[in-house]
């Protein structure tokens, strides 16, 4: 058992970012996966313990020249309350709306569930349906150096990420949508709250006449880490959705999904829930 | 009779009353035995076996032991005269040389902190000698397969003598039932139609928000002081008198406020003997209090069942026979579960007409958790089957199933072959009432039609049907209550009941009843339940039997305070008693309805004259039902409970999630008492009952339970929760409180086999394995199931 030595507080990112070079830090954000993580023995804490929830530079939805960036300690229920989330991302206000409970959207973080890296994590296929990118700053020599990835570099594997143990995740950005881009996000749980996705699916494109043009397909909880789908975009690009491309994008998602059996669902289910899903979602896109 | 609300100014029975304990609970003041703390007491934790099955070669405490804070650690070595718990007294709370179950308890700590106690466990060093694991009692009843209970179980008495105190149980078999009536093989002659099909009935656990715990303290005498949400103090303290080798009367029983029992507290299970000898070593408080992975882990499930169950009619729709054969999986130890048979042969054999009727029951042991009772005790299994095939004996012979119903179901006088005299019996009502509110006939042939139909989403409505013990159960040697009742020289009274609140209600009820007699408003009642030092004897909570029999002792005991009144008042205004009548808080007149006195100012006149009398007066209520033979056969309860329930579900084809989205409830409940409260009661009932239908299943694989955690075992949340309408047939049983009978456990039972049926209604799919949840129902729905077989002999 390691025992805590350290406990920091940092008020600015750059303190935070200094704290990080000894290494061996462990991060507390809103606490929501750490917390039951570290009871349950799946985390165990450095010997350090760093709170970064009084740096008020990290929370927050900001525009930037080519979008948005919102900051890590940002709460889910900050994006649930952003009327710019909802008008310009509603994918990704609709996980946010989906998202465990009220008083875990309270204290959740967009960083945390970024940096948890779960399969599952409800955020990330909508981050991936817009291209975010993740915002990652380390102080190696006196000076901040900031390092910006793309959503599916970031994703590692289940619980992993590119992270580097001296690096402070500060952000996700995201450039606004092309004109006429619509957004979707579906999650499947056995119950309408509280509840970790059995499979989720995010879907983005630009309707363009009777086709879709930039279509961005992401699948969670179906693969080591949420996905983007590119059998699928592909299945789709520039197509009608009718009867025979959604038939062609449905099959086209089992070159794309790799899904295990766990206590929440079996493999088959999850292939027949993402078929069934997609079609559906593309049934209603189709209709109007 | 579907009595509406009746608006009437003098009486106090069925109108809307909140809980006496509502403004506690909803303002955060109740102390629960988590919240008590006493001075100088030590905090104790269980060290629970890494193996569900082994040998233990050794322990080693010794570093445990010396750890800073820790007051003691003990192991079995340490207890020569430990005593076996549990219904068939297999259990030892601390396990000598082997451990059967994950659950199994090994050592034990106090120390001054929680996490002291948490680093001393960590500090127990165990030799183990892994044994093979029987994971089912399919496994455990396999030739060759390792005895779970193989030997003797022999303890030392105090007097240095040894005894048996269980009995080598060979081949696993826990405990046995066998019940017949009528002749099976004529049943089957008679039929025009049989059906058959095996059930499984899955594991879910009652998830009290409050998990367990206990405060054991004695004082300098050796007196035994436990703070304990035992459902059934008095019969546990005479077991805790055994297990200890001491006198009961030395042993105090306070019942701090529950966080909910559903049956869970009825017995005793390992942790409470475990602190009790930790404060007898250290002569210290010793608080245990599980976390909730304990609770999930270490408290009792409702019982696993796999039934058989073939059955048969005419083609008039006449039920012949019903030949039911079930394994039980009793897990590591026999607690309640193992008796859930005597419920459920009563709905088997008696909720219908069926002349020739068998059932069966093997409880097999295995490495798995234990069952304990659980609100509906083996009658949510049993009704789950008996209305399956209900539905489908309808079926097959192309009878609507109300119809089907109707003609099987029971009437009031009528006597079962099992002995159960139905004096009262709203059953026939329920059915009609259920069946008219919901429209249940039409919806039940449009949804048919309408199986081929492109829409994805389905609609179905389920009906089911249940019979439950609605006035006690005579199981033990008495079946009653006791109360003591006072009234002071402010004519404010306390009610000192033996039976507990759990929740349900009781205290309220019991306050209204007496109210009800004595012409006193609710704010003038104070009830004493939770000390066993002060409180008489009751045989506990059980049975949805409180309001039924201490309801009947509460009234016993204000009736004969209202006389005592009433002859002072026949003395000061020179008349007879029966010309006087209390309301209001007055002695009036009966013919004139005048006012004489004030209650207490009579009380007061009584008290303080040269006679000096007080009003108290003490009313034990034992109830007029027998005890069943060998044979299972005897009239077991006072009044028999009678329910029918009609859901509505939306199954959607492409998930195989199942929406509950309408319950109408018909309940025979004798009379209404607080209608706030049994709304209540029943609201919950269903959506336990749902809970159980649809989302719990607490998972256990290889004798592991794979989700002890609220995330991933499901109970409904708000946004899950039905309409719900609930009729109440009230048909004033004569041995009733005002009427009225017990109604507790009914409102869960029918749930699941009306959902069943329900998804039938929609989808043409017949599931004979909970719960329903999306994958099984979509795997049943695409021909993927595999349904549950019966490979267990017989």
């Amino acid at each position: 058992m390691t025992r805590v030595e350290r406990y920091l507080v940092p008020r600015t990112i750059a303190e935070a970012a200094g704290g990080l070079r000894d290494g061996n830090v462990t991060i507390f954000a809103g606490g929501t996966d750490l917390m039951p993580q570290s009871k349950s023995g799946k985390a165990k804490f450095g010997t350090c313990l760093m709170n970064i929830r009084r740096i008020g530079e990290l929370r927050g939805i900001k525009r930037t020249a080519s979008g948005f960036s919102i900051g890590a300690l940002t709460t889910i229920t900050d994006l649930r309350d952003s009327p710019e989330i909802k008008v310009g991302f509603p994918a990704l206000w609709r996980a946010s709306d989906h998202f465990a409970s009220d008083q875990i959207r309270n204290a959740a973080t967009i960083g945390g569930n970024l940096a948890n890296a779960s399969p599952a994590g409800d955020t990330l296929v909508p981050l991936l349906v817009f291209d975010a990118r993740v915002v990652l700053v380390s102080r190696p020599n006196g000076a901040l150096q900031t390092r910006t990835i793309p959503m599916t570099e970031f994703l590692v594997g289940p619980g992993k990420t590119s992270r580097r143990p001296d690096e402070l995740l500060t952000a996700v950005e995201m450039d606004a949508p092309p004109p006429g881009f619509t957004s979707r996000f579906f999650k499947f749980g056995t119950r309408p709250a509280l509840d970790i996705s059995t499979i989720s699916i995010g879907l983005g494109a630009v309707r363009d006449g009777e086709k879709l043009r930039n279509v961005r397909v992401a699948i969670g909880a179906a693969a080591p880490t949420p996905i983007r789908a590119p059998h699928v975009e592909e299945a789709l690009e520039g197509k009608v959705v009718d009867g025979a491309t959604i038939a062609a994008a449905v099959s086209a998602a089992d070159c794309d999904i790799r899904p295990i059996s766990d206590l929440r669902a079996s493999e088959w289910y999850r292939h027949e829930l993402v078929h069934n899903m997609l079609e559906r979602m593309l049934s209603d896109v189709g209709h109007g | 009779m579907n009595v509406r609300e009746k608006a009437s100014g003098d009486t106090l029975i069925g109108k809307r009353i909140p809980k006496m304990d509502a403004p506690q609970k909803a303002s955060g003041k109740t102390r629960y035995v988590h919240d008590i703390n006493l001075p100088g007491q030590l905090h104790a934790k269980i060290l629970r076996s890494a193996h569900a099955h082994a040998g233990i070669r050794s322990i080693d405490v010794s570093q445990a032991r010396s750890l800073r804070g820790v007051h003691a650690v003990i192991t079995a070595q340490d207890l020569p005269f430990q005593r076996p718990i549990g219904v068939a007294k297999d259990h030892l709370p601390l396990k000598r040389d082997r451990v059967r179950s994950l659950r199994d308890e090994i050592a034990a700590v106090a120390a001054d902190t929680e996490e002291i106690a948490e680093a001393a466990l960590k500090l127990i060093r165990v030799d183990y000698e892994p044994l093979p694991v029987v994971a089912t009692a399919e496994d455990a009843l396999r030739p060759g397969a390792p005895a779970l209970h193989g030997e003797d179980l022999v303890c030392v008495n105090r007097n240095g003598t040894t005894e048996v105190v269980h009995r080598a149980a060979p081949g696993n078999v826990a405990m046995t039932f066998d019940y017949s009536q009528g002749d099976i093989a004529r049943g089957e002659t008679e039929s025009d139609a049989i059906v058959e099909d095996v059930f499984w009935l899955h594991y879910v656990t009652h998830c009290c928000m409050g998990v367990s715990g206990v405060i054991a303290e004695f004082d300098s005498n050796g007196n035994l002081t436990l703070y304990s949400n035992s459902q059934v103090p008095f019969l546990h303290r005479r077991e805790f008198g055994e297990l200890l080798g001491m006198d009961p009367g030395r042993i105090r029983i306070i019942q701090p406020p529950i966080g909910g029992g559903f049956g869970s507290k009825l017995d005793i299970y390992p942790f409470e003997p475990i602190a009790i000898y930790l404060a007898q070593i250290t002569q210290r408080p010793v608080k245990l209090v599980f976390t909730r992975e304990e609770e999930f882990l270490a408290s009792p499930t409702r019982q696993p069942v796999l039934l058989k169950m073939r059955s048969g009619c005419t083609k008039d729709g006449i039920l012949t026979f019903r030949d039911v054969e079930t394994v039980h999986d009793n897990g590591a130890y026999t607690s309640w579960g193992a008796t859930t048979p005597f419920v459920m042969m009563q709905t088997i054999s008696s909720l219908y007409r069926v002349p020739n009727c068998n059932y069966q029951t093997r409880a097999i042991y295995s490495n798995n958790p234990y069952a304990g009772s659980f609100r509906g005790y083996g009658n949510l299994q049993a009704t789950f089957a008996v209305e399956a095939h209900m539905d489908r004996l309808a079926e097959s012979i192309g009878m609507d199933p109300l119809d089907f119903r109707l003609k099987n179901a029971q009437d009031p006088g009528e006597v079962t072959p099992q002995g159960m005299n139905f004096r009262t019996c709203g059953f026939k009502d329920c059915l009609r009432i259920a069946a008219e509110r919901s429209d249940y006939q039409r919806k039940h042939r449009d949804n048919v039609a309408r199986w081929r139909d492109p829409d994805p989403i389905k609609r179905g409505v389920g009906m089911a049907s249940m019979l439950h013990v609605g006035g006690g159960a005579k199981i033990y040697q008495s079946d009653g209550c006791g109360t003591i009742l006072k009234l002071d020289d402010f004519a404010h009274v306390t009610l000192i009941t033996g039976a507990s609140e759990i929740g349900q209600g009781s205290e309220t009820v019991l306050a209204q009843l007496v109210c009800e007699e004595l012409g006193l408003p609710l704010s003038s009642v104070t009830v004493v339940n939770n000390d066993t030092d002060v409180t008489p004897w009751d045989v506990g909570v059980h049975a949805s039997r409180t309001t039924f029999i201490a309801g009947n002792s509460a009234i016993g005991a204000a009736r004969k305070a209202k006389d005592k009144i009433l002859a002072a008042a026949a003395v000061k205004f020179d008349g007879k008693a029966d010309e006087y009548d209390l309301k209001g808080g007055i002695v009036v007149d009966r013919r004139t309805g005048n006012g004489l006195i004030e209650i207490d100012k009579l009380i007061r006149s009584l008290h303080f004259s040269e006679k000096a009398e007080l009003v108290m007066t003490t009313f034990y209520y034992e109830p007029p039902s027998q005890h069943q033979d060998k044979k299972f056969k005897g009239d077991v309860s006072a009044a028999y409970a009678w329910a029918t329930q009609v859901v509505e579900v939306e199954v959607d084809t492409r998930t195989g999630i199942v929406r509950l989205l309408k319950v109408n409830a018909a309940h025979d409940v004798g009379r209404v008492i607080n209608r706030l409260g049994i709304e209540g009661q029943i609201e919950g009932g269903i959506v336990m009952g749902q809970g159980y239908a649809l989302t719990e299943d607490l998972i256990v694989d290889h004798a592991v339970v794979r989700n002890p955690n609220f995330r991933d075992y499901k109970l409904v949340t708000a946004p899950e929760i039905p309409e719900m309408d609930v009729s109440f047939i009230e048909t004033m049983d004569g041995e009733g409180p005002q009427g009225a009978k017990g109604v507790g456990e009914a409102p869960a039972i029918c749930v699941a086999a009306a959902v069943a049926n329900a998804i039938y209604n929609a989808t043409g799919v017949r599931i004979t394995a909970l719960p329903f949840t999306p994958e099984r129902v979509y795997r049943a729905l695409r021909g993927q199931a595999k349904p549950p077989v019966w490979d267990v002999g017989s």
